[in-house]
């Protein structure tokens, strides 16, 4: 049954492809037809972040993003829409659900709020002032003290990257309205965003649908200064009875981004607690794309007094795999996992239309959903040799760990 | 049990195919529903026993549950799925989620979870006795479980919660497993329902063999079940807990969701200080309307009085135009809930075991187009007539001489 299905898994996710791909004619608009679906996602990804602000409105993205949208969530909401806002380095994702008899009007809603309708001030001061209590709140937190720690060590603290892409609760209070008004004419057009539309709508009537929004023409994106990692390992001091330890590889625009994804996957389960593992008590790994490259990522949380030991863990959980080819029987039982966790990655229509709005934004004109189909043993090693050493960062109480301070 | 507030969801579609019951369970194997969506190369198998559980054993299908799981998850892994457990108020659920192009393993993991149990090792008994130990002690530790579980109870007596009771996990302790399993489960009482990137006679062939009954099911003893009175139970809470439900089994199941979300925008209007939910509650032991408001100390006595008239009040508000805003937003909601395979198979299974048919999640989202004012006064009209079952859970007040 498996054999006869796989081919089947192959086609469904190339039709995908070539579904996306005759989109292409428009650049920046991705239609993907799916008629047993019950709702439509649409997402927004204006491609606006940190590299667009001064060092000095670090979060204007963010907070401009939040406010342009407030004043249309009533009418979101009596249209029984769900609109998520999500900000990540490079780009500002808005993620519209919405039952198929309403989706074009909430998306007609979205697009005039993001690309004609001014911002209201009172809006902007209300977002504000929530957006500055979140942040306060979330800067306690370890989870969110890592994420500063490790941006600061892999992109340098001068680097736009290198901060928070949404703000601090202290920049954020210091940014005026003008200040917004003037960000969002300047930064969020038509022109910087990708559009993915997935559910069971017609492909035509959704292009017509949109196309009054997104006048067609080549995506503008912006370019990103070079990073200026850590050279050594990066220790934070932390009031905490237990270390976090992250290492991060960067990758190049070449990379095979799906063997790394495999390559993650299995190097996390090397590091993750088992019984012979009992003193990790969390582990996790992600593997993120930007433009020109991007992450793999993993962290653990042990005692600090093994961090160090752990840290060289991690380092060989990844660097295993570079050694040798997994035997094929081995390879294709860990494939077979993979491709589950990868699908089920998938299985709710936001996220693939976020997928599809990713692949795009990375200058994919297929927007292909996933690519797992021809992996093999030579890929996997292949990922892990381009690999090169991590960036490490310990976040944990003073002196528990080696490496340098920061 | 369902509370549809919550729990809503089916495609606008009618599902592509689906095999009559009767005609598949005489060949002994279950009934099957198969709906097609072929977005994703993805599957999710729901498979339900409908059985209550036997008398003097409550709580034994979640106790299976408990036993089977750690290796389901094992096995389920494997493939990079997933797989849950419930014990609802209709059926012992299990669902698995994987590739479609794993069908085939992912109904072979289903179909073993039907096999006559062997009798577990100590810790294994130990460890599902201890959880269902938690989830009956979870249920009158805090206010909002508590009142649901005492309306419940006082409604539908039978309906005897998931985990059981203290007395039927002793019972369970030095029973017999296979005979207590084979009161529980036979061929005709399952049901799959499989929603994903799969054909009808894939799933058929998947499912065609299933272990077959273990015994005549007849009970052994004749036990019963008592269920500890809550009121020695009550929770500690900040606020005020009122409760009140009111069973209507004929009622139309559309009109009543209606109702239901009618009635509680009506009263969040009214009681701007306190939470307010209105439920509507569904399963094959029959339906109610239930009202829970958390509130204050200071407003316990006037939420008092207006919940105990909140029919009353409410009736004259009623319109066709809120009907159909209602009826629209729990349709929506029936779409969003169900995006993901998983959902739409637990949507098309919770409507089939309780009784709606096979076909019961699409004709109640048409349905609930077609409710009027009329319909929604005649379900109050319904509610007003029966007795209504109350509780309530008093605010904890600190004494003087104990407060800093």
């Amino acid at each position: 049954m498996g054999a006869r299905i796989f081919p089947a898994v192959a086609a469904a996710l190339l039709a995908a492809s070539a579904l996306a791909g005759r989109a292409a004619a428009q650049e920046r608009v991705f239609v993907r037809p799916e008629p047993g679906t019950p709702v439509v996602a649409v997402q927004v990804l204006v491609g606006v972040g940190p590299v667009d602000e001064a060092p000095e409105q670090a979060g204007i993205s963010y907070l401009a993003a939040r406010s342009v949208v407030e004043p249309a969530r009533p009418a979101l909401d009596s249209l029984g829409a769900h609109l998520d806002v999500d900000q990540r380095r490079d780009a500002i994702a808005f993620t519209l659900t919405a039952a198929p008899d309403a989706w074009a009007e909430a998306t007609r809603v979205l697009m005039l709020a993001l690309f004609r309708d001014p911002v209201d001030s009172a809006a902007v001061v209300r977002t504000r002032t929530a957006l500055a209590r979140e942040l306060a709140a979330r800067e306690a937190s370890p989870a969110d003290a890592l994420e500063r720690e490790v941006s600061k060590a892999v992109y340098g603290a001068d680097h736009p990257w290198g901060r928070p892409a949404v703000g601090t609760a202290t920049s954020v209070r210091a940014i005026r309205v003008s200040m917004v008004d003037a960000f969002l004419r300047q930064n969020f057009t038509p022109e910087r965003s990708v559009v993915a539309v997935v559910g069971p709508v017609d492909e035509t009537e959704a292009r017509e649908e949109l196309a009054p929004h997104m006048p067609a023409g080549e995506l503008h994106t912006d370019s990103v200064p070079p990073p200026a990692p850590a050279d050594a390992p990066v220790e934070a001091e932390y009031n905490s009875i237990t270390t976090w330890v992250s290492a991060t590889w960067r990758f190049g625009t070449d990379s095979d981004v799906e063997a790394l994804r495999m390559l993650a996957q299995l190097a996390l389960d090397r590091v993750s607690f088992g019984p012979s593992r009992r003193s990790v008590y969390n582990s996790r790994a992600e593997v993120v794309q930007y433009a020109g490259g991007g992450e793999v990522r993993m962290t653990i949380v042990v005692p600090p007094r093994e961090a160090e030991q752990w840290a060289g863990q991690l380092r060989e959980a990844v660097g295993g795999y570079a050694a040798e080819p997994l035997p094929p029987a081995v390879f294709q039982e860990r494939l077979r996992r993979f491709r589950g966790e990868r699908l089920l990655e998938l299985d709710l229509p936001e996220q693939r239309a976020a997928a599809m709005a990713r692949s795009a934004l990375l200058g994919d004109r297929t927007a292909t959903l996933v690519d797992f189909t021809r992996l093999t043993p030579q890929r996997l090693q292949a990922a892990a040799r381009d690999l090169e050493n991590p960036i490490i960062v310990f976040l944990g109480p003073a002196g528990s760990q080696g490496g340098g301070t920061h | 049990m369902l509370t549809l507030s919550l729990a809503l969801a089916l495609a606008a579609a009618p599902p592509d195919t689906a095999r009559a019951a009767q005609p598949v369970r005489a060949q002994g194997a279950p009934a099957l529903t198969v709906h097609n969506q072929p977005a994703l190369p993805v599957v999710a198998l729901r498979m339900s026993i409908v059985a209550d559980d036997p008398p003097g054993y409550a709580g034994a299908g979640h106790f299976f549950q408990h036993l089977l799981l750690p290796g389901l998850e094992e096995q389920v892994a494997r493939v990079g799925g997933h797989v849950q457990a419930i014990r609802g108020s209709d059926a012992v659920v299990y669902t698995v989620v994987g590739p479609a192009s794993e069908l085939d393993y992912l109904a072979g993991i289903l179909r073993g979870a039907l096999r006559v149990p062997t009798q577990p090792g100590t810790a294994a008994m130990l460890q599902s006795l201890g959880a269902l130990s938690d989830e009956r002690a979870t249920e009158r530790e805090t206010a909002p479980a508590y009142v649901r579980a005492a309306l419940r109870g006082r409604l539908f007596p039978a309906d005897l919660p998931a985990a059981g009771t203290d007395d039927a996990a002793a019972r369970l302790q030095t029973a017999s497993l296979p005979d207590v399993w084979a009161r529980v489960y036979a061929p005709d009482r399952v049901s799959i329902v499989a929603v994903g990137d799969v054909s009808l006679d894939a799933v058929e062939r998947a499912f065609r063999s299933i272990p077959p009954a273990s015994g005549d099911g007849a009970p052994t003893e004749a036990v019963d079940d008592t269920l500890p009175a809550f009121e020695a139970d009550t929770p500690q809470a900040t606020r005020g807990w009122i409760a009140q439900a009111w069973r209507a089994d004929s009622a139309d199941a559309a009109a009543m969701s209606v109702t239901a979300r009618l009635l509680r925008s009506y009263l969040r209007r009214r009681m701007t200080r306190s939470n307010v939910e209105v439920e509507h509650w569904w399963t094959h032991h029959g339906q109610a309307l239930a009202l829970v408001v958390a509130t204050p100390d200071s407003l316990v006595r006037a939420a008092r009085g207006t919940v105990g008239g909140a029919l009353t009040a409410f009736r004259p508000t009623v319109n066709d135009d809120g009907v159909r805003a209602a009826a629209r937003a729990l349709r929506r909601e029936m779409l969003f809930y169900s995006r993901t395979p998983e959902r739409m198979a637990e949507l098309l299974g919770e409507f089939a075991d309780r009784g709606a048919g096979r076909d019961g999640a699409q004709r109640y989202y048409a349905a609930l187009d077609a409710v009027t004012q009329d319909d929604v006064r005649r379900v109050l009209d319904q509610l007003a007539a029966a007795e209504p079952a109350t509780v309530f859970v008093p605010p904890q007040r600190i004494p003087p001489e104990q407060r800093r």
